[in-house]
Parts: structure tokens; C-alpha cells; sequence
């Protein structure tokens, strides 16, 4: 499989860059860099991230040193990143130039890199209007970190408007369009009142006959988007549905409740699974009460015949000189990190296809928790589960304050997806 | 000890002519449990298995083997052993039980229908074969064929009140929440014990379910319905609703009402809201009214004690009437009843009457319970402003209680130092955690203060303890411009400013505020600046809020109020949600 590989960078590049330090109390008065340490030193990994796309929003540069530190960033000691520091509680310590030299020596004879960091990407969220920003877990971590970002949805998608950004999230979509399988359920509530007519309108609008109908039009827009070489970054539910509806490409499989007919019988057979990202020969679910979709998911939270209890999940090493890409999805300071559930919760092995890269996994289960891949130009990465901070999370829980879990190592794998489009890129080698 | 010998061969002849199968179970029985207690279930089978084959019919052998077999994930093993039992006795209801579970982990459904028709035939109008097929299936996890075995027991029985309980539960786990209610009320009916089951699973109810639940059981006619309404408006924090139901479905049966009305009233002994207490006095007024007067006066000075708690100081006087006075009341509770009155007539502000019962009451209380009516007695002619009065019925009270109170009559007069003193003697633990926390405060608030008398700062702070916060503020922002900002000026400007945005005088708070934020005053100013922060953001300045945070950050950064100033910064931004 191929891989894009990251230039090496030298200290050159970010030195020319740093500024003249002002005189200000927040302020290192002697040291040109600051190290971001991202292990336990840290005292707020999330906002850490922030940091840094807002100094390359500033157009300022960053090094992503990888496996140093939990993935430590460095940065110019200049004024604003040391208020930014200060304001946002993010632990920096001082580096002069001869402290950095060796830093670089270790990062070459070990199992390290440096990766520079150059343009804040533009970043989407794909998310409804009147969603709750408290939601979503990537709408939260971008809000806590401080990181900047427009909601996107259906309109823009369907008119081409993903080419504007570099990264694209998607969350809890159901692109099957059956409104999460909750349509019999919670049949009544206002909420699904509200989903149900805001989908129905926009198929309308849109001029598509079905709101699966509409839902699979999106999909297919932004496996397109991902050809041409967007990053997509996807959780929860819009995994699994991204790629049912990708790969039901003229097979009926959603309710007659969302499309007015019934399921096709024979759809597991019918799938086009070459067309999907992710996924292969899954086996759907037939019946339109059970808020499945299929058993790509293996916990299957909602079936509580089926439901799997929750583990942990480990984060593979990978040779970051090697496997640049992968490294820095999963820069964390913890390897193990507690398991979450979501309406998609996690992958089984037997429905990946060979291609893909897993980055994390329960040892010894039948499924895996992180999984990233390419299609044409670009790159997506799929995280199960929901919230990693609200393991068991039902609908009208309180939302999660980030600000209890400043260090979540699970909201961090969501964070390194998104800086990871800032990463230099460097022409294929092989 | 000696064996007598004619029991000895009594005993041998017993043995003798005893079968010998079960001379051998006599042995094999405790052996095949000891192994089961050990975890040995492989060999703890074997055991159980021998015994049944002596005696097919062993009820406690093929439970046991059932038991073992479970953890050896091999349930459906035991359908030979289960078959051969129920030739020995074809209308038993546990070997019945046990061969429906044989075919349910045998994932034959087919054949646990017909093991319950059998034996619905050989017991006619019985419930259990349809009741123990749906277990069976349910612990197969086959939901489907559960309500299928409840539905058909109905139709088979005639009767739509049957294994109500069943399709209750199940109805829970689907979520259906107002089948549930429709199905415990006819379970309920059969079988009263149900009630607790019936409310605890109801009570986990989303909210949007519950006004559906609440309808359903409303328009039920009977009493028990009533006292399933009851409970669960209870459990949802409607104490006053609960109450309200149950009173509707009282009926002439004085047992059952006083027993209904016991039960609510340990419900609402959970619960600490006015509501609660409130709902709690009514309910024992109701249950004294259905008792004998001799009985009846210990539940209606507990309502009264409920209702003063309530703060419904008029009802708690109606139970009391006559109690303290009654020479014919058991003399416990005429001394709980004359406290009771004691607390009610300071709550009146009749601190004379007050104190006159409470001397008159001293030989029958005991010397704790009659201290502690006087510190509350205490407490009011404080709160009055009559500081001389207070301090004469306080006496020479060397408990940690007395010291704190002995501190506020210092305070209020203007002796600091004398405050201090007696606040630092009283220490944490006199009162609640609330009253150790205000004491904390004032101490905070008197150290930076030189003097050790200020007649004027203890007049203010009186005058907000009476409630009269406009002139505290006035007082205290006159003692603050005598003082200089480091030496209390600041802190006094603080509460100040805390006390007017407190009244909703949010321009005079803003002003003492930005007074305290001064950098003179190193200590207080990160406080008054947070102060500042939350003050614009409730006034919706939100970009002045966040300016203001960002200073306090920046200048203060080793605050201890630095982390809550972040989060507050956070909320300002959106960046995390306001709670």
C-alpha cells in the first residue's frame, strides 16, 4: 500500500521564522522555542492542540516531534504564543538552542521524527443546522481547543462546497437515511419530530425523492470529496452509514418508513462493496425496530441480544519515520485508553478490507476501535463509539465539559486528526 | 461421651432395612454439592448424575445438575436426566421449569412449546407452564417467544389479569413504559407485593414518558392504581402530588389507609425539600387522624416537627395545640411537643414566650436538647439586634456552638479581636458544613483589618444579618473608604460589591468590584476581578468579560484563582458548556 511520507525538517526552517521576544511577564525573556510536552507534564493536552493551529493561523510554524514526549510540539517563544499559552493553562518549557540540538539528536536515533507543521487546514463539520454543539464529540474538542471551524450540511455538500476545505468531520450521521433507526422507537419524540421533518424538507428542497435517497447523493459527494484529496475524519454512526450507502448503490436498504418501500430482502447480496471506504460483505440488518445497521459494528449497542460489554483498546506503534502518517494519528500519552460506546461502536475484523490500516485495537476481540486508509488523493480516518469521555451515552445526557478532562487521551486521537492535515507533505518515494 | 447401645442397634437396623439407593445418596448427595462449592462442576455432574439414576425423580439432584452444568456451558445436557424425571412425576412444576430451560439452552423452541402444553394440559387453569416457558425463552433471549408463551397463557386461561407481571417486565425492556403501567396495575391487584417492583421499574421512566404513565394510572379507579400514582409522583419530585393521589384513593379501611400512608411517609423521609417536609406533615396529620388519641399524639407532634421544618409554622402550631399542655399526653411527648413549641415561637420572632416555656420546660428536658433550644433562642435575639440579651441567655456556654455564637455577638458589636478569638476557638465543626463556612469567610474577611475594634463594620454586618442588605452595603462601603486597600479596604469593598449584585444593583457592584481589583491589594484583586468577569458575562458584556479574565490570567498567574478564571473563560468563549 502506498503512503504519503512526511519531509524531515530541520532546525533552519523554524529558526529564520522567530521573532524577537517582547517584554512581557508571560513570557520566556531568554529561551527563542517553547516545547509543548504532550506527556504527563502536560497540564491541558487538548488546548496543546489549539496552540498550534492557531499559531499556523497566525502563519506562524510548528514541528510535530513524534513519539517524543507523547507527540510534543515545538514552537517560536514569540509574544502571542506565550500569552496564548498562558491564557489557555498549556505547559510550555523554555528551549534554548543548544537544548533543542540535542533534543533533534535524540528524535534521529530513536524511534522519532519531526514533522513540520505549515498551514492551518480549513476545517468542516458536517452537522444539521440546529445541532447541538454539545453533540458531537469533535464539535466539542474543536471548541474546547479553540480551534476554528464552519458547519456544513447537506446544501453545500450536494453543490460542491467541500472544496473549500482541507478536513472534513463527520459524527452521528445517519446516511442511510433512516434517522438512526429510532424512527419506530421514539416514535413521538420532539426531537425525532424535528430530525424527521428538517430531513424531509431538504430531500425536498434538493430535489431527491427520499431522504435516503438524498442521504446516499451526500455520501457519494463526499467519497468524491476524499478522491480529490480531502481528509476525511468520521465517528460514531457515520462510519458504518457512509459506507452502507456508498456501497448500496441502487439497492433499497432503508425502511419503508424513510423511503415509503420496504427493505430490499436480497440487499446483503446486492451491496457493491468495492464502492465503500472501510467496509466489506457485511450482513445487514433486516428488521426496521432494531436500531442496527449491520454487523460492521461489533458491540451493537442497541440490541440488547447482541450487545457486547465494553473494553479498552490499545494504540499500535508504528515506525514513525516509516509510517509518518499513522504515528501521528496515534500520538497519545496513553496506549491503552477505556472503550466508548457510540451507535457504532467498533469494526469487526472480518468486514475490513485488507487495505486499510488499523491503528487501535482490543487485543484479542473480534473488532478494532481506529482504522484509517486512502481512497484517490486522499485520506479518511474512522473512530468508533460516541463520546470518549461519556462511555454509556444516551440521548438528553448532560453534555461533557471538557474542561473535567483535559488530558482525555481519547479526545486526543480526535485532535491529532485534525493538525494532521498541516503536516508538510512530501512527494511519494515509492 | 458413651454411645448408648440400644440406639446403636436401633441405628444398624434402620441402615439395614433402608433401600440402598438411598443409603448411597446418603453419601452421594453431600459429596456432589461439596464439589460443587469447590468449582469441581465436571465432577460435581458425575455426582448429581449418579443420584439420578437411582432416583430419577431427585428434584434436588436435577437442579443441582442444572446448576453445574450452567458454567460448563453444556445447560442442554440434562434433557435425558430432565425426561426420566418427569416420567416419575408428570405434573411437577419444577421439573416442568427444568426441562423448558433444558430446551430453551437446546435452542429447540418447538419443543419447549410442547413440554408447556403438556403440562398446561395436566394442570388446567394454572399459569405456571405459560409463566416458566416465557422465563424459559427469555433466558434464551428470544423475547419474542416469551410474549408469545404470556399471550397464548391468556387465551388458554380465559383471562386478561394473568402474568401481568410477566408482560410488565418485558414491556420494561423494550421501553414501552406505558404498557408496563397498564400491565403492573392488574399484577399489582393479584399480588400487593408486586408494588415495589412495579414502582422501582416505572420510577427509571424518561421524563417524556412520564405525564403518559401518570394518565394511565389516573384513569385506573381503584386504590391501588392510586398508590402506584402515589409513589411514582413521589419518586419524580412531586411529594405534594403523591400525596395529593393517595388521599384520592383513601378509602373507609382505617389498616389499610395508616399502612399506605407509613409507607409514604418513609418515602418522603428521603427527600429534604420544603415540599417533601410539607407533604410529610400532611401525611402524618392524616395517619394521627385514623389512630387512637394515646397513639395518635406521637404522630402529630412528629407533623408538627415536619411541618416547622416545612417553614408552615401555623400547621405546626394546629398539631401542637394542647399536646405541650395535656397532662393526659405520654410525658416524652409533651416535653417533644413543648420544644416543638419553643422552635415554632422563635420562628414567630415571640423570643420572650420563647424563653419563658423554654425555663418553665427545663426539669423535664434533658440538659442537651435544653441547650440546644437555647442557642437557636439565642441565635433570634441576635438576628433582633438585641446583642445584651443574647449574650445573657448564652451564658458561659463553653461548647464549640457556644463559641460561635459568643464570635457573631462580638462581631456585631465591633470587637474584632474578641471575634476572632471566638470564631478560631469554635473552629470547623460547630454547626453545619454552610456555618463553619461563613465563619471562614468573616475571618478572611477581619484579618487584614488593623484595628481590633470597628463599631461601624460590626453595625453593617448586623444590619445585613437582619436582612437589611441597601444600608449593610452603604456601611460597609463607608468602613471600606477609612481603610486602606491592603488592610481590608479591598475585602470590604468585595462583599460589598458581592452583596449589590446579590440585591440586583449590578452598576453599584461593578464599581465596588473594579475599587477591589486593586493592585495594592495583591491579595483580594484576582477575587474581584472574577468577581468583575462573571458580573459583565450576566450582562451579557461578554468581550469585556473575556478582557477582564485575560488580565486576571496574565497579572495573577500564580492565583489560586487562576483555574477557575480559565473555565470561566472557556464558558465566555462557548468553548465548553455553561453550567
Amino acid at each position: 500500500m502506498k503512503r504519503r511520507e512526511f519531509v524531515r525538517h530541520g532546525v533552519t526552517g523554524l529558526a529564520a521564522l522567530a521573532p524577537g521576544l517582547p517584554q512581557l511577564p508571560w513570557a520566556s525573556r531568554s529561551a527563542p522555542w517553547l516545547l509543548v510536552p504532550m506527556d504527563d507534564a502536560q497540564s491541558d493536552h487538548l488546548k496543546a492542540y489549539g496552540l498550534a493551529f492557531r499559531l499556523l493561523e497566525r502563519g506562524g510554524r510548528a514541528e510535530w516531534f513524534l513519539n517524543y514526549r507523547g507527540g510534543a510540539f515545538l514552537m517560536p517563544a514569540d509574544g502571542a504564543t506565550s500569552r496564548d499559552a498562558a491564557l489557555a493553562g498549556v505547559t510550555t518549557e523554555p528551549l534554548d538552542d543548544g537544548r533543542l540540538v540535542e533534543i533533534r539528536g535524540e528524535i534521529g536515533g530513536g524511534n522519532m521524527d519531526a514533522v513540520p507543521l505549515e498551514k492551518a487546514p480549513k476545517v468542516a463539520v458536517y452537522a444539521p443546522p440546529n445541532a447541538a454543539p454539545w453533540d458531537d464529540a469533535v464539535t466539542m474538542a474543536l471548541n474546547y481547543a479553540g480551534i476554528k471551524f464552519q458547519k456544513i450540511w447537506d446544501p453545500e455538500v450536494v453543490a460542491q462546497g467541500l472544496r473549500s476545505y482541507d478536513w472534513l468531520h463527520l459524527h452521528h450521521e445517519d446516511f442511510t437515511g433512516q434517522y438512526s433507526k429510532f424512527f419506530l422507537n421514539y416514535a413521538g419524540a420532539p426531537w425525532l419530530v424535528e430530525m424527521v421533518e428538517q430531513n424531509r424538507s431538504m430531500a425536498k428542497r434538493l430535489g431527491f425523492p427520499s431522504v435516503p435517497a438524498e442521504k446516499q447523493a451526500v455520501a457519494v459527494a463526499i467519497a468524491r470529496y476524499v478522491e480529490r484529496g480531502g481528509f476525511l475524519f468520521a465517528m460514531c454512526t457515520a462510519t458504518e452509514t457512509l459506507d452502507l450507502a456508498l456501497a448500496a448503490d441502487g439497492v433499497d436498504i432503508a425502511a419503508a418508513y424513510a423511503d415509503g418501500s420496504p427493505m430490499d430482502p436480497g440487499a446483503t447480496a446486492a451491496m457493491r462493496w468495492d464502492r465503500a471506504l472501510a467496509f466489506q460483505g457485511a450482513r445487514l440488518e433486516m428488521s426496521p425496530t432494531i436500531p442496527v445497521y449491520s454487523d460492521i459494528d461489533g458491540h451493537q449497542v442497541n440490541s440488547p441480544d447482541r450487545r457486547q460489554p465494553l473494553g479498552s483498546f490499545t494504540l499500535f506503534n508504528f515506525s514513525a519515520k516509516i509510517d509518518p502518517v499513522a504515528t501521528m494519528l496515534v500520538q497519545n500519552h496513553r496506549q491503552v485508553i477505556p472503550d466508548f460506546y457510540g451507535l457504532t461502536t467498533s469494526f469487526t475484523r472480518r468486514r475490513l478490507k485488507p487495505s486499510l490500516t488499523v491503528l487501535a485495537e482490543e487485543p484479542g476481540a473480534p473488532w478494532v476501535k481506529y482504522i484509517h486508509g486512502e481512497r484517490g488523493q486522499g485520506t479518511w480516518t474512522f473512530l468508533g463509539g460516541h463520546d470518549p469521555e461519556d462511555p454509556q451515552h444516551q440521548i438528553g445526557d448532560a453534555p461533557t465539559d471538557l474542561s473535567l478532562h483535559p488530558h482525555s487521551p481519547g479526545y486526543r486521537l480526535i485532535l491529532n486528526n485534525v493538525l494532521f492535515p498541516a503536516a508538510k507533505k512530501k512527494e511519494l518515494k515509492t | 461421651m458413651a454411645f448408648p447401645l440400644r440406639t446403636g442397634i436401633l441405628a444398624f437396623l434402620v441402615v439395614v432395612a433402608a433401600p440402598p439407593a438411598t443409603v448411597a445418596q446418603q453419601g452421594t448427595m453431600p459429596r456432589a454439592f461439596e464439589l460443587e462449592r469447590r468449582g469441581n462442576y465436571e465432577a460435581a455432574a458425575d455426582a448429581y448424575r449418579e443420584v439420578l439414576r437411582r432416583a430419577p425423580g431427585d428434584i434436588s439432584a436435577l437442579l443441582g445438575l442444572e446448576r453445574v452444568l450452567l458454567p460448563l456451558n453444556r445447560s442442554a445436557d440434562i434433557l435425558p436426566e430432565a425426561r426420566a424425571a418427569l416420567a416419575t412425576d408428570p405434573t411437577s412444576a419444577a421439573l416442568h421449569a427444568v426441562a423448558l430451560r433444558a430446551w430453551a439452552a437446546a435452542d429447540q423452541p418447538d419443543s419447549m412449546r410442547a413440554v408447556a402444553e403438556r403440562w398446561a394440559r395436566l394442570v388446567p387453569g394454572d399459569e405456571a407452564p405459560y409463566r416458566e416457558w416465557g422465563a424459559a425463552a427469555l433466558a434464551g433471549r428470544r423475547r419474542e417467544a416469551a410474549l408469545e408463551a404470556y399471550r397464548q397463557g391468556r387465551k388458554r386461561l380465559g383471562r386478561s389479569d394473568v402474568l401481568a407481571a410477566e408482560m410488565a417486565q418485558l414491556a420494561i425492556a423494550d421501553g414501552d413504559y406505558a404498557t408496563a403501567a397498564r400491565e403492573w396495575v392488574p399484577a399489582v391487584r393479584r399480588l400487593p407485593g408486586y408494588r415495589i417492583t412495579a414502582v422501582a421499574t416505572l420510577g427509571h421512566a424518561p421524563a417524556i414518558k412520564r405525564d403518559e404513565i401518570l394518565r394511565i394510572l389516573s384513569a385506573e379507579p381503584d386504590f391501588t392504581a392510586r398508590r402506584l400514582e402515589s409513589e411514582l409522583r413521589v419518586k419524580w419530585g412531586d411529594p405534594l402530588g403523591g400525596l395529593s393521589s393517595l388521599e384520592r384513593g383513601l378509602g373507609p379501611s382505617r389498616g389499610q389507609a395508616v399502612e399506605a400512608l407509613r409507607a409514604l411517609v418513609d418515602q418522603l423521609r428521603m427527600l429534604r425539600s420544603p415540599d417533601a417536609l410539607l407533604a410529610q406533615g400532611r401525611a402524618l396529620e392524616l395517619i394521627a387522624a385514623r389512630l387512637p388519641a394515646e397513639q395518635a399524639s406521637r404522630v402529630r407532634l412528629e407533623a408538627a416537627q415536619a411541618y416547622a421544618a416545612a417553614g408552615d409554622r401555623d400547621a405546626a402550631r394546629k398539631m401542637l395545640d394542647g399536646l405541650a399542655d395535656d397532662r393526659s399526653t405520654p410525658s416524652a411527648v409533651s416535653s417533644g411537643a413543648a420544644g416543638a413549641l419553643v422552635t415554632v415561637l422563635i420562628g414567630e420572632g415571640k423570643l420572650s414566650e420563647a424563653g419563658r416555656r423554654l425555663a418553665e420546660l427545663r426539669p423535664q428536658m434533658s440538659g442537651e436538647e435544653h441547650a440546644e433550644l437555647r442557642r437557636s433562642l439565642v441565635a433570634a435575639y441576635v438576628r433582633q439586634g438585641e446583642l445584651d440579651r443574647a449574650d445573657s441567655t448564652l451564658g458561659r456556654d463553653s461548647t464549640i456552638e457556644g463559641f460561635a455564637l459568643a464570635g457573631w455577638i462580638r462581631l456585631y458589636r465591633g470587637d474584632l479581636k474578641g471575634a476572632m478569638g471566638a470564631f478560631k476557638s469554635a473552629g470547623p465543626y460547630a454547626g453545619d458544613r454552610a456555618d463553619a463556612t461563613h465563619r471562614t469567610m468573616m475571618l478572611a474577611l477581619l484579618q487584614p483589618i488593623e484595628a481590633d475594634s470597628l463599631p461601624p463594620l460590626g453595625a453593617a454586618l448586623l444590619q445585613l444579618e437582619q436582612g437589611d442588605t441597601t444600608a449593610a452595603v452603604a456601611g460597609l462601603e463607608g468602613v471600606a473608604q477609612r481603610l486602606p486597600a491592603a488592610k481590608g479596604g479591598a475585602e470590604i469593598r468585595l462583599l460589598a460589591g458581592r452583596l449589590s449584585k446579590a440585591r440586583g444593583d449590578p452598576e453599584l457592584a461593578e464599581r465596588l468590584y473594579r475599587a477591589a481589583a486593586s493592585t495594592d491589594a495583591p491579595a483580594t484583586a484576582p477575587a474581584a476581578e472574577l468577581a468583575l468577569a462573571e458580573l459583565l458575562l450576566d450582562r451579557q458584556r461578554t468581550e469585556d468579560a473575556i478582557d477582564q479574565l485575560e488580565h486576571l490570567i496574565l497579572t495573577y498567574p500564580e492565583s489560586a484563582l487562576v483555574p477557575q478564571a480559565r473555565r470561566t473563560l472557556d464558558q465566555a468563549r462557548g468553548a465548553v458548556p455553561r453550567t
